[in-house]
């Protein structure tokens, strides 16, 4: 191996690259300056990059639309940012097959234009999806209202190429939409924050759009009701296409009257039977009892613009329903300060993982997560798992250092 | 490779005389699964009833670096559950317990050995449905469902068993029990379960399993649609999914399995048809309704011969009964099969249609196909006659031209089935030396001693050994600066 100095290294950098295209420092990430930014144009040159970041032990941090960047432990190590934005292509689309080729680099808006004019959709509606990278999506594992019927970006990856972290490119999984030919390596890398390789393209499955959508939303006058309504409501033949939880903070934040626990509901299917789920669904609500609205069809754009918007602490929360009372009791965490936070988060942590859930600081002060484990405890076995896999495919730490789950 | 003495004692001891199988005619029984081309008796087979006494047993075997080979009801089709290498084979029927059912929270978590069916079976009154519907699901274990990832007709709506498995508690190779997963969502981490289902238990042996249960919808309607030729019946399933209708299952049977199937339960499709397409919908009652018009609008204008609704529960469940019986009627017409159960892309269905005439011609022999038309997912059974030399042989290049199309195409290996011991060789078709490489890696982590199920998933290939390194990028040369 040829150890060369840091100057040389940037023009190896920008010998892949192309100058234009290589930036000494960059934007940082969650604080941390980088050493250079790389903007590959294709997966070989992305490929190259991580080799050799790989050779010269750099710590490479993959970034999309860098929406996500503050999940997880504060990066102790940031040389190499690699940037996908220019990686933004729609390799194939087969609407016949319901699948779609992307690069990793290609926001989920970009494709939503692409797939409109054949009326399909990717159900993934994390918040701000629309500027979101997928390549980010899939690596955060993040999600939104669609999950209710859609599930989330692990039943929708099909394939996945990735640059494993010594540059080798990689495929896992397959092009069609069903497929159990060897392991399921897609899973693996959802959800993994790029630590185990550099996602650079996405296989996906794509669904119908639906014809008609109604929503409503239903306030009630605590946590426990609301809770008794979601119970109903699961309970029962109708097909939810949302159903998302508010509290009274987002409920503000949407411009909406404030009661101590709202739901909103959208059915979403053609008209007649939307019409003949209304009934069933405002049925259940008032039994449980809530006050139930019709909403307008741009309710789903300003809950987005609600939630994307928060610049405060954001968590992710997993629980049971039948615990959603409790949980959103505790989840009223009201200054982000690490001292008032943290024996709250604790005691949610405590109530979620009765029911073996987890709490995930999503977003907050570099600060705050300097003195709070974001992931949360996973238990020892597994961890020992996700550490032996780590250490298989990425030995040296090239990959997202320190950030991961047991700072992986 | 017989047993030692002592590894026999450890057994016997852990679970006494009755759970430990060492008579040839006992283990006669196992010594293949449904595939039976392959075949290969354990030295041993061990019954559990605790993950407490799969761990235990694994660490006997670990010790004595003998193979451990998982089983569920048998049921597979790709030499999975068979013990080539010897070893011990681990049978998961006595632990067939349901260890909790959690309604409120749409769960329940079992045992691995439990009959697929008998879940819904145990929840159906009250509402709930177990999804995964593989067609051996009266049969067929849960365990082995999540080992080999299991489909089904409804996984064209619902998706297939990994869509539906929440968790997972598995004894893996290294002798740790590792519980991943839960009732919760969202949990930090790398997502294992997602990583384990599929492992035909070369990761380790599956002791409980948290899965996923759905409210039965509200309606529920099927209909049958006739074409003249399996190439109308493609295109029309092309154009059901075109129109934006995800149909809950969309089978296909062609003129041959009609035949089979009309002779062996009477006469439930029309005589005469090259094709017909079982289609289900189901979902609330006004969406079933006007989606069944729609996609009885749309066979028509394909050229169906005849469209029918079935008009009560009675009439839906004759017409899922000649598709249920398929592969046992199909007896009638061939003393032998092979079944394939490659993948295209649902939009190459005509082409693959074509190309399957034209292999069945090359070779002469009868292709009967019942299959999963709304994935893609091909099922054709290549007829043979074992007593005719070369036969067979021909079946098998017949199997593979065809498994080479469908690659061609786009496709895949595996829709349903799995690899085990019968696709290995396929692999490289769908996969880079990187790719298989990425594979083995993961596999040793779970299983460093390559005692977990051996032989089977990964081919015997260079990518899937100690040592092999695949191409690695191009890096600039020369000066840098």
């Amino acid at each position: 191996m040829v150890v060369v100095t840091t100057p040389a290294l940037g023009g190896a950098l920008r010998a892949i690259v192309g100058a234009e295209h290589l930036h000494e420092a960059g934007a940082p990430v969650d604080g941390a300056a980088p050493r250079w930014t790389a903007a590959p144009a294709t997966i070989e040159q992305a490929a190259a990059l991580v080799a050799l970041a790989h050779d010269e032990r750099l710590a490479v941090v993959p970034r999309g639309s860098g929406a996500a960047l503050e999940l997880g432990h504060p990066p102790t190590r940031v040389d190499l940012v690699l940037d996908t934005r220019r990686l933004d292509a729609v390799l194939e689309y087969n609407p016949d097959d319901l699948t779609v080729s992307v690069q990793a680099g290609c926001t989920a808006g970009a494709l939503a234009a692409r797939l409109a004019g054949r009326r399909q959709i990717l159900p993934l509606d994390p918040p701000g999806w629309a500027a979101r990278s997928l390549g980010g999506i899939a690596a955060t594992q993040a999600s939104g209202p669609l999950r209710q019927r859609y599930g989330t970006m692990r039943d929708l990856l099909l394939g996945v190429r990735f640059a494993q972290a010594d540059g080798v490119l990689t495929w896992g999984g397959a092009k069609v939409v069903k497929s159990v030919s060897g392991y399921d390596v897609p899973k693996l890398m959802v959800g993994a924050l790029g630590t185990l390789g550099v996602l650079l393209e996405l296989t996906l499955r794509l669904h119908p759009a639906p014809d008609h959508e109604a929503t409503w939303l239903a306030s009630f006058r605590t946590p426990a009701h609301a809770q008794d309504c979601v119970a109903a409501l699961l309970d029962s033949t109708v097909q939810t296409n949302r159903l998302e939880v508010l509290d009274g903070r987002v409920l503000a934040a949407c411009s909406l009257p404030v009661s101590a626990a709202a739901l909103a509901i959208s059915i979403a299917t053609v008209e007649p039977a939307v019409r003949a789920q209304e009934g069933l669904v405002k049925a259940i609500v008032q039994r449980a009892p809530g006050a139930v609205q019709t909403m307008g069809a741009s309710f789903w754009k300003t809950y987005d613009r609600a939630l994307a918007g928060f610049d405060g602490v954001t968590l992710r929360i997993g629980t049971v329903p039948a615990r959603l009372a409790e949980t959103l009791g505790r989840a009223l965490v009201t200054h982000a300060d690490v001292s008032v936070l943290l024996p709250p988060l604790e005691r949610l942590r405590a109530t979620v993982g009765e029911v073996g859930g987890g709490v995930t600081v999503e977003r907050a002060p570099r600060a705050l997560r300097e003195r709070l484990d974001p992931w949360g405890p996973v238990p020892a076995a597994a961890l020992a798992v996700m550490r032996a896999i780590k250490t298989e495919f990425d030995p040296r730490g090239v990959l997202n250092p320190g950030r991961f789950v047991g700072r992986l | 490779m017989a047993l030692s003495a002592s590894v026999v004692a450890g057994l016997q001891h852990l679970l006494g005389p009755a759970g430990v199988v060492l008579t040839r005619e006992g283990r006669l029984t196992y010594e293949s699964d449904m595939l039976t081309l392959y075949k290969g008796m354990p030295d041993a087979v061990v019954l559990p009833t605790s993950t407490e006494e799969v761990q235990a047993v694994v660490r006997i075997c670990r010790e004595a670096r003998v193979p451990v080979v998982p089983r569920g009801s048998g049921t597979g089709l790709i030499g999975g559950a068979t013990a080539p290498q010897g070893g011990v084979m681990v049978s998961m029927t006595r632990m067939t317990r349901i260890l909790e059912l959690d309604l409120a929270n749409r769960c329940a978590t079992v045992q691995p050995g439990l009959i697929n069916l008998w879940l819904t079976n145990a929840v159906r009154d009250r509402g709930w449905f177990f999804a995964p519907d593989p067609s051996s699901q009266m049969v067929s274990s849960i365990g082995g469902n999540v080992a080999t990832n299991a489909g089904g007709p409804h996984c064209l709506k619902y998706g297939i068993t990994t869509n539906h498995v929440l968790g997972l508690e598995m004894v893996i190779g290294t002798g740790e029990v590792v519980s991943v997963g839960g009732k919760a969502a969202d949990r930090p981490g790398y997502d294992l379960t997602g990583t384990m289902v599929g492992n035909e238990g070369t990761f380790g042996l599956v002791t409980a399993i948290t899965v996923r249960l759905l409210h039965l919808p509200e309606a529920v309607k099927t209909a049958l649609a006739s074409f003249a030729s399996l190439v109308e019946a493609s295109e029309a399933v092309s154009a059901i999914i075109a129109a934006g209708i995800i149909p809950a299952a969309l089978e296909m049977l062609d003129d041959a399995m009609i035949g089979a199937v009309n002779a062996a339960v009477g006469k439930v499709y029309p005589d005469g048809a090259g094709a017909v397409l079982l289609i289900e919908l189901d979902g609330p009652r006004a969406e079933v309704e006007a989606q069944a018009e729609r996609v009885a609008a749309i066979c028509r204008e394909r050229q169906a011969l005849m469209v029918t609704v079935a008009r009560d529960e009675t009439e839906r469940a004759l017409l899922w009964k000649g598709r249920k019986e398929a592969a046992g009627a199909v007896g009638r017409i061939t003393a032998a099969y092979l079944l394939q159960d490659a993948v295209v892309p649902r939009s190459k269905l005509p082409q693959i249609m074509r190309e399957m005439v034209a292999i069945s011609k090359r070779h002469r022999l009868l292709f009967a196909n019942v299959f999963h038309a709304g994935d893609g997912n091909l099922h054709p059974l290549i007829c043979y006659d074992d007593r005719k030399p070369g036969e067979l042989e021909r079946a098998q290049q017949a199997n593979e031209e065809l498994l080479h199309a469908c690659i061609a195409l786009g496709g895949s290996v595996s829709g349903e089935h799995g690899i085990g011991m019968d696709k290995a060789k396929n692999l490289p078709l769908q996969y880079a030396e990187a790719d298989l490489n990425f594979m083995f890696r993961l596999r040793r982590v779970f299983d460093p001693d390559g005692l977990m199920n051996p032989a089977k998933l990964l081919p015997s290939h260079p990518a899937c050994g100690e040592g092999f390194r695949p191409a690695r990028p191009t890096l600039p040369a020369g000066t840098w600066v």
